[in-house]
C-alpha cells in the first residue's frame, strides 16, 4: 500500500468515526474500522447492525451505560 | 479468491465480536459483567455468523445520498439542526474521498451507522428508560450541547445521576420549547400585544373606533392603523374580522335612519317591523359581544399553570366565534341594502327572495325575520278578507282602493298593486284576496247588507282561525290560503244569494230580454201598433211624455201587465239625441233602469250595447210590421179580382202582371225578413239566453256572473251582425231594410191607385156625380193618378195603362235593386267568422235558389 492510499483510508475512517459519533452509535474507532472492512467485503449492513445490536445488548440489560465510555481512546 | 475473502470475512467477524464483547466489562456500570470467557465468545461468534448469513441482501436500494439525506432530516426534526449541518459537512467530505484506500461501499457504511444509531435510541427510550423514570425522557446531555465531544459527557452524567428533572431538555418537549421561543419572538416583533388587538376588534365590531383599529373612510372599512407594526397575516386577519363591524355599521345606520329621521309614512308598518326584527337580532349580537369581551381577559384554563398562558381570545379564536354572526350580519346588511328604497309588500317580497337558501342556518334566520316582517301584511290580509277593512295607512298593501261611485265600485274601486305584492303570495291567491274583500265592500256599500259579518265569522271558524288579530304569519301560506278560500267561498256565496234573491238579478235579466230585446211578442206588437203613427212624425215634434203614455197602454193591453210592477216601473222610453231630418223611428228606444247594485252589471256601457241591439231589433220589427201591413192591402180578395173583370184586355193584362210582380217581390222580401228574424230570435237570442242561464247557475262569484253576462251580450252583438267585423254586412242590411220600407210605400201607392181606378170605373159608368168627387180627389192627391178624372173612359184606360206601366217600372227597379243587394248580402255572409251565420245563410238559401242563380247573374 502506498502512503497516499493509507492516508485516504485514515481520513475516511476519521470522517466515518465523526459521523458515527454524531449519530450517537456508541462504536469505537477500531470496531468501526472492522465494520467498514466487512461492509467493503459486501456484507449486508442490516445484518451487521443486527449483530452489533445483539451482541451489545446481550451482556447487560441497560445498554445506555456503554455510550459514555464508548470513545475510549484505546485504539 | 473466494476462499481468501471468506477467510478474511471470518477473521473480521471474529475481531468484531471480540471488540464488541470486550467493550462490556470496561463499562463503569455498577453491575460488572463477567462474560468475556471463551464459551461465551464462541456462542456469540456463532450467533453473529448466523445472523450475518441469514440476511444476505439489504432491504433498501443502495443510495448513499438518500441515506445521508434521511439521517440529516432525522437530526433536524429532533431539533439538532447544528448537528445536522455538521453531519452534512462530514458526509460531503466522506463522499469526496475516492480512489485507492477510500471506503468503497459508502452507502453501506452510512446505512450501518444509521441503523445502529436508531437501534440505540429505541433501546434507550425503551424498557430500560421506563424502568428508571417513567415520565421523563432520559437526560441526553450531548443533544443539548450540540456536539458529541467526549468531554461533554461529564455534565450529562452528572445531570442524569443526580436525578434532576430536565423537562425542557427532553426531546419530546423540544416542540414546546420551540413554540415558546416562537411566541417570544412574535412578542418582540409586535409592538402591540394580541390582547389589545382582540379588544380593539371587539370594539370595531360594535362600530366603535379602537386604539389601533379605526374606521378608515377611504377604504370604507375598519383597518389597523398603518403605523402599528404587526405582521401582514395579523393585519389581514383584523381586516377580515372587522368586516363584521362594517356590516354592523350599515345595519345600525339603516335602523336609526328608519326609526328616527325618516317620516313614518316613508317607512311604513312593514319597514318598522323589519327594523324591530333587525334590532332584536342586533341585541342578540350585543349579548355575544359582551360575553366575548368578558372572556377576552381570562387566560385559557390549562393543566400546566404556567404564567405564559395566553388570554382566552386570540384573533384566531375570535374568527371562529364570529363565523356565525358574520353570516347573519352579512345577510342583514344585504337585506338592508336591498330594502332601502322599498316599502310594504315589495319589501317583504324582496326579503322573501333571500329566504330561498339551502343553508339551514340562513333559512331559519330568514324565516324568523320574515315572520316578523310579514305580520303587518298578514294582518292587513286578514282584516281585508274578513272585515273588508283596508287598514293601510301607509299604502303598503297590495290592494289599493280608489274613491269611486257605487256603481263602479266593483270594477274600479279596488285593484291589485303589483309592485306591493310579495312573491310568496301567488297571483291567483292575490286575486282571490282582492275579490273577497271587494265582495264584502260591495255588500256593505251597494247592497246595504249586514249578513256578511256572520258569514265572515263562520268562514274564520271554518279555517281554524279566529277573527282576532295576529295569528297568521309568514310560512303559513297554507293557512292563509285556507282562510282566504273559506272566506271567499262563503262571502261569494252570500253575495250571489243577495244578488239573486234580494235583488232578483235573473228576473231583471229576463225582463231586459223580454222588453229591450223584444222577446215579449204581444207587447211589441201592441207597442208598434200604437206608437207607429206617432213615430212617423219628425223627431223634434214628438213628446216623450206622450210616448211614455203609449208605452204604458201597450203594457196594459199586453200580457206584460202581469209582470212584477217593480220591473215595469223600470221600463222607460228614451229619446235618443236627434238631428233635424230624423223621424221618430230613428230616435225612439226603450230603456231599462238598473238601480244599485245591479248597475254594477248593467253599466252604462252595457246599456248602450243593449240600446244598439234594441235599435236593430226595433228596426227589424218595423220592417216586418211594414211588410205585414203591405200584405194586408195586397191580399188578393174578391173585391179586387171582381173589379178587374170590367177592365179591357191589354190594361187588364198589364194590371195583372204588375200585381203579380208586386206579389213576387213582396214574397221575396218577406222570405228574407222572416228568416232573418227567425234567426235573430231563435238562434241568437234564445241560444245565448240559454247559455247565459246555465252559466248563471254555475257562477260562483260576482266576477263569474259579470263574465257570463259579458259573454251573453257579446254573443248577441256578434251574431246579430252588430260587431265590429260585420260592419259592412250590417250596413247592407240596413240598406235592404230601407228598400223594403220603400217598397211598402210603393205597394201602398199601387194599391191605392188600383182602388181608385176601380172606383173610377164604377163612378164614370154611373153618373157625373163622381166627377166632383174625383175632382176633390184630384186636389187632394198630387199623384199622377189623379189626372185621369175628366177624360172619359178612353182616357181613363190610357191613364190607367200609363200608371200601371210606371208602377211596373218602379217595381222592376226595386226588384232589381233588392236582388242585387240581397245577393251582395248573401255573398258577404260566408265571409263572416261566426259559425251561426252559416245557419242564417242556409235558412235564407234553403232551396239553393240564390246560390244557383248567382253564377248566372
Amino acid at each position: 500500500m502506498d502512503p497516499e492510499a493509507t492516508k485516504t483510508a485514515r481520513e475516511s475512517l476519521d470522517l466515518a468515526f465523526h459521523m458515527s459519533n454524531l449519530l450517537d452509535t456508541g462504536l469505537d474507532r477500531h470496531t468501526l474500522s472492522v465494520l467498514i472492512a466487512l461492509c467493503d467485503l459486501g456484507l449486508n449492513p442490516e445484518a451487521l447492525a443486527a449483530v452489533v445490536k445483539e451482541l451489545r445488548r446481550e451482556p447487560t440489560s441497560p445498554p445506555p451505560p456503554p455510550s459514555p465510555n464508548a470513545p475510549s481512546p484505546a485504539s | 479468491m473466494e476462499d481468501e475473502d471468506q477467510q478474511k470475512t471470518i477473521d473480521l467477524i471474529k475481531e468484531l465480536v471480540h471488540r464488541l464483547l470486550s467493550q462490556n466489562p470496561k463499562t463503569p456500570n455498577p453491575n460488572p459483567n463477567p462474560n468475556p470467557n471463551p464459551p461465551d465468545f464462541d456462542n456469540s461468534l456463532r450467533y453473529a455468523i448466523r445472523i450475518l448469513s441469514s440476511k444476505l441482501a439489504p432491504s433498501i436500494a443502495p443510495d448513499a445520498a438518500a441515506v445521508a439525506e434521511s439521517i440529516k432530516r432525522r437530526l433536524a426534526t429532533q431539533g439538532k439542526s447544528s448537528q445536522a449541518l455538521s453531519f452534512a459537512d462530514l458526509y460531503n467530505k466522506f463522499a469526496s474521498k475516492t480512489g485507492p484506500g477510500s471506503v468503497n461501499n459508502k452507502w453501506a457504511v452510512l446505512y450501518l451507522l444509521k441503523i445502529i444509531s436508531e437501534d440505540r435510541k429505541t433501546a434507550r427510550t425503551g424498557p430500560g428508560a421506563a424502568l428508571l423514570l417513567p415520565n421523563l425522557g432520559l437526560g441526553e446531555p450531548e443533544l443539548s450541547n450540540g456536539s458529541r465531544v467526549p468531554h461533554g459527557s461529564k455534565r450529562g452524567d452528572k445531570g442524569w445521576e443526580n436525578g434532576v428533572l430536565l423537562v425542557s431538555k427532553d426531546p419530546e418537549n423540544l416542540r414546546e420549547i420551540a413554540f415558546r421561543e416562537f411566541v417570544n419572538l412574535v412578542r418582540e416583533e409586535n409592538e402591540v400585544s394580541e390582547e389589545v388587538l382582540v379588544r380593539d376588534v371587539l370594539y370595531a365590531c360594535q362600530g366603535i373606533d379602537g386604539k389601533y383599529v379605526k374606521f378608515v373612510a377611504n377604504v370604507d372599512g375598519y383597518a389597523l392603523l398603518d403605523t402599528v407594526n404587526v405582521p401582514r397575516a395579523t393585519r389581514i386577519m383584523i381586516r377580515k374580522l372587522c368586516e363584521l363591524g362594517w356590516l354592523f355599521r350599515k345595519v345600525k345606520e339603516y335602523i336609526s335612519q328608519s326609526l328616527d329621521r325618516f317620516p313614518t309614512q316613508d317607512v311604513g308598518t312593514v319597514g318598522q317591523a323589519f327594523c324591530a326584527a333587525l334590532q332584536d337580532e342586533l341585541s342578540e349580537y350585543y349579548k355575544l359581544l359582551a360575553v366575548l369581551e368578558a372572556q377576552s381577559m381570562n387566560p385559557i384554563p390549562m393543566v400546566s399553570e404556567t404564567a405564559s398562558s395566553p388570554n382566552y381570545l386570540s384573533l384566531r379564536r375570535l374568527s371562529v366565534w364570529f363565523a356565525e354572526p358574520m353570516v347573519k350580519m352579512r345577510l342583514m346588511a344585504v337585506l338592508v341594502e336591498k330594502c332601502k328604497v322599498l316599502r310594504g309588500g315589495a319589501m317583504a317580497g324582496a326579503i322573501h327572495l333571500h329566504a330561498q337558501h339551502g343553508d339551514p342556518l340562513v333559512h331559519e334566520f330568514m324565516r324568523s325575520l320574515l315572520q316578523r316582517v310579514c305580520s303587518p301584511l298578514f294582518e292587513m290580509v286578514r282584516s281585508w278578507v274578513l272585515e273588508g277593512e283596508l287598514e293601510d295607512i301607509f299604502s303598503e298593501f297590495f290592494i289599493v282602493s280608489q274613491p269611486v261611485k257605487a256603481e263602479s265600485l266593483w270594477r274600479e274601486g279596488y285593484r291589485l298593486h303589483a309592485g306591493m305584492l310579495p312573491s310568496f303570495i301567488s297571483q291567483s291567491l292575490a286575486q282571490r284576496i282582492l275579490r273577497t274583500g271587494k265582495s264584502i265592500n260591495f255588500l256593505r256599500v251597494c247592497c246595504d247588507d249586514r249578513g256578511w259579518a256572520d258569514t265572515a265569522t263562520e268562514a274564520a271558524a271554518a279555517a281554524g282561525t279566529t277573527t282576532r288579530r295576529g295569528n297568521l304569519g309568514y310560512g303559513e301560506t297554507d293557512a292563509l290560503e285556507t282562510l282566504v278560500d273559506e272566506a271567499a267561498k262563503r262571502i261569494d256565496k252570500h253575495l250571489l244569494d243577495v244578488i239573486y234573491t234580494r235583488y232578483k238579478f235573473k228576473e231583471h235579466c229576463l225582463a231586459i230580454k223580454r222588453y229591450l230585446l223584444l222577446g215579449q211578442g204581444d207587447f211589441v206588437q201592441y207597442l208598434m201598433d200604437i206608437v207607429g203613427p206617432e213615430l212617423s212624425e219628425p223627431a223634434n215634434t214628438i213628446s216623450s211624455f206622450q210616448l211614455a203614455g203609449l208605452l204604458e197602454s201597450a203594457i196594459r193591453s199586453s200580457n206584460a201587465q202581469y209582470d212584477d210592477p217593480d220591473i215595469l216601473d223600470r221600463l222607460r222610453v228614451k229619446m235618443m239625441p236627434h238631428g233635424s231630418g230624423d223621424r221618430g223611428w230613428d230616435v225612439f228606444s226603450l230603456e231599462y233602469d238598473a238601480r244599485v247594485p245591479l248597475d254594477t252589471v248593467f253599466t252604462e256601457a252595457v246599456m248602450a250595447r243593449y240600446l244598439r241591439i234594441f235599435n236593430f231589433l226595433w228596426k227589424l220589427r218595423r220592417v216586418e210590421h211594414a211588410l205585414i201591413g203591405a200584405w194586408k192591402t195586397m191580399k188578393p180578395n174578391c173585391v179586387t179580382s171582381n173589379s178587374f173583370t170590367k177592365l179591357h184586355g191589354p190594361v187588364k193584362l198589364q194590371l195583372l202582371s204588375t200585381l203579380r210582380r208586386c206579389q213576387v217581390l213582396w214574397d221575396e222580401m218577406n222570405h228574407f225578413v222572416t228568416n232573418l228574424q227567425y234567426y235573430i230570435m231563435f238562434e241568437v237570442l234564445e241560444v245565448s239566453w240559454s247559455n247565459f242561464s246555465n252559466e248563471l247557475e254555475a257562477a260562483r262569484d260576482l266576477d263569474d256572473l259579470l263574465a257570463a253576462h259579458e259573454k251573453y251580450l257579446h254573443s248577441i252583438v256578434e251574431k246579430s251582425l252588430l260587431g265590429e267585423r260585420s260592419q259592412p254586412l250590417y250596413k247592407s242590411l240596413f240598406v235592404l231594410f230601407d228598400l223594403i220600407l220603400r217598397f211598402r210605400s210603393h205597394a201602398d201607392r199601387l194599391y191605392e191607385g188600383i182602388h181608385e181606378l176601380q172606383s173610377r170605373t164604377v163612378t164614370s159608368s154611373k153618373s157625373s156625380h163622381g166627377r166632383t168627387q174625383a175632382r176633390r180627389q184630384k186636389t187632394d192627391k198630387s199623384s199622377e193618378s189623379g189626372l185621369w178624372v175628366d177624360d172619359g173612359r178612353k182616357a181613363l184606360t190610357q191613364r190607367a195603362g200609363e200608371f200601371l206601366q210606371n208602377m211596373g217600372h218602379e217595381l222592376d227597379a226595386l226588384a232589381k235593386e233588392f236582388a242585387s243587394l240581397l245577393e251582395g248580402f248573401l255573398s258577404q255572409l260566408p265571409v263572416q267568422q261566426h259559425i251561426d251565420l252559416k245557419f242564417l245563410l242556409f235558412r235564407l238559401d234553403f232551396t239553393e235558389f240564390y246560390s244557383r242563380s248567382r253564377p248566372s247573374t
